[in-house]
């Protein structure tokens, strides 16, 4: 068995550090040949409002695999009912059965420094999985 | 008799376009004046939960960043969940309007409990706001019964799972949590093999149902899974986490309930308060209006032994199937726990 990663889940909910996590991931994923899971936990109000996070984000994850070169037929989407963390705790179980697990450090509408609103952290502290966080210190990550 | 709080429509925690809305309080009101309870309807003041009330379900860092996020004007705390300027006090009133109502009912040692509050709390966890929730009011109640030596009982029939009950009260063996819920939905939890902490095995009961489930085989769950284990626990008292979004009317689920449903559970809720004056139904989800004021005067109709509902009950959905798979993973979880405790208590 690999000790690379073959399927790599990305926490995405549109924010600006889930699309930088998302092109850390694409860069990773092309090295690895992996497959990469856009995971988008469903909130109450995604499910109130009928949002569908394929073809709210598709656009930007297109042009995102594009410039990362990034083989689209690699790509998949996970939509599942949930909090951000229990959703992508449960990546590494079926159907996803992801090996590692990569967020921003910042979802949407988290405030920085409070403890309301991390899932990052809770997430790295209960994973079963690596986790990678890649910091908000860029708007989006460029391959060096 | 019913004993109820001052119903204020908690006008300040509010978000333009946000479901969970001042309006639910008004028709949740108008539920209640449907009824024409007259001198039979009994309302108590209300009072803010102190912080020693809260600090029995949620950690002192929560409270504090909570309300210091509220009095810098608040905003979004999840996608889901707002608060404002007015968000904290209004959510410890929420808070303390069941300690409040259970008081009265202790008192008088009669009567049936209605705590009409908002925001709701079920998914409020020991230190995180969720789901529309900031402080986990059924769970404030329930605590403090506790701690005054009564086993509790909390029924939570809302459409979603009540995470936060679940998390605040895992390992406590003198707090029995069960909740039919539709699964998969928000926010994820609420499988069959969650059933407490080593401390408080088979003190947790999941009911999951698959969209579309009708009022036959929510009660069926309820009465043939939960039955049992309630039964064995004998509850000193009973809160029911009275959510109305499983009604088929709500937009926030795929649930196929009537009113005359929430008329069927409440009878039954209310069978298994051992005395009088020992129960108390919450209100937390539910977002169509006229559902919401229909299903509230069914519900408080039935707990009072006059069950009246302007819609039948349903039956003749899905998930009856589920039933026999949830009692199977209950029996193999538990089985298979408790032969580790064993284990590990014996090396
Ligand atoms: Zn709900």
């Amino acid at each position: 068995m690999s000790i690379y990663p073959r399927t790599i889940a990305v926490g995405f909910d549109g924010s600006p550090d889930a699309v930088s996590a998302c092109a850390w991931a694409m860069a990773t994923g092309r090295r690895l040949e992996a497959h990469l899971v856009l995971v988008h936990a469903r909130g109450l109000l995604d499910r109130f409002d009928r949002r569908d996070p394929r073809a709210l984000f598709g656009d930007v994850v297109s042009e995102l695999a594009t410039r990362h070169a990034f083989n689209e037929a690699r790509l998949s989407w996970h939509v599942a009912d949930g909090d951000a963390c229990s959703v992508l705790l449960r990546c590494a179980e079926a159907p996803v059965f992801a090996d590692l697990v990569v967020v921003g450090s910042r979802g949407r509408d988290e405030h920085a420094g409070m403890l309301i609103g991390s899932t990052s952290l809770q997430l790295a502290e209960r994973s079963a999985i690596p986790v990678v966080i890649v910091p908000s210190t860029t708007s989006e990550y460029h391959e060096p | 008799m019913l004993i109820t709080n001052e119903v204020p429509d908690g006008a300040g925690h509010e978000d333009p376009g946000h479901p969970e809305r001042p309006d639910r309080l008004i028709a949740v009101r108008e539920g209640l004046e449907d009824l024409a309870l007259g001198d039979e309807l009994v309302t108590v003041g209300l009072r803010s939960a102190t912080r020693l009330e809260l600090l029995r379900v949620h950690q002192g860092a929560y409270l504090d960043e909570l309300g210091a996020f509220c009095y810098e004007g608040g905003g979004d705390i999840d996608e889901d969940t707002y608060a404002t300027y007015d968000s904290w006090p209004l959510a410890q009133l929420a808070a303390g309007a069941g300690l409040a109502v259970v008081d009265e009912l202790a008192r008088r040692g009669d009567g049936v409990g209605f705590v009409a509050v908002r925001p709701p709390g079920h998914h409020a966890l020991p230190d995180r706001a969720m789901g529309f929730c900031l402080l986990n009011n059924v769970a404030v109640t329930a605590a403090a019964l506790r701690s005054a030596g009564e086993r509790v009982l909390v029924l939570d029939w809302d459409v979603h799972h009540g995470n936060g009950t679940q998390s605040i009260f895992w390992n406590d063996p003198d707090v029995l949590y069960v909740s039919c819920h539709q699964w998969p939905l928000f926010p994820g939890s609420g499988v069959p093999s969650e059933i407490g902490g080593l401390a408080a095995l088979d003190r947790i009961v999941n009911l999951p149902l698959p969209a579309g489930a009708t009022g036959d085989v929510v009660a069926r769950a309820f009465e043939e899974v939960a039955g049992p284990v309630i039964d064995e626990f004998a509850p000193t008292w009973v809160l029911v986490s009275a959510g109305f979004d499983g009604h088929r009317d709500d937009p926030m689920a795929d649930f196929a309930l009537s009113s005359g449903d929430f008329a069927h559970l409440a009878t039954w809720a209310a069978g298994l308060a051992p005395a009088p004056g020992r129960l108390a139904v919450f209100l937390e989800g539910g977002y169509d209006l006229a559902a919401l004021r229909h299903s509230v005067r069914a519900t408080l109709s039935a707990v009072l032994g006059d069950p009246s509902a302007n819609e039948a009950p349903t039956n003749g959905g899905p998930g009856s199937d589920q039933i026999g798979r949830t009692l199977r993973e209950r029996a193999s979880t538990l089985t298979l726990v408790t032969a580790q405790r064993d284990a590990e208590e014996a090396s």
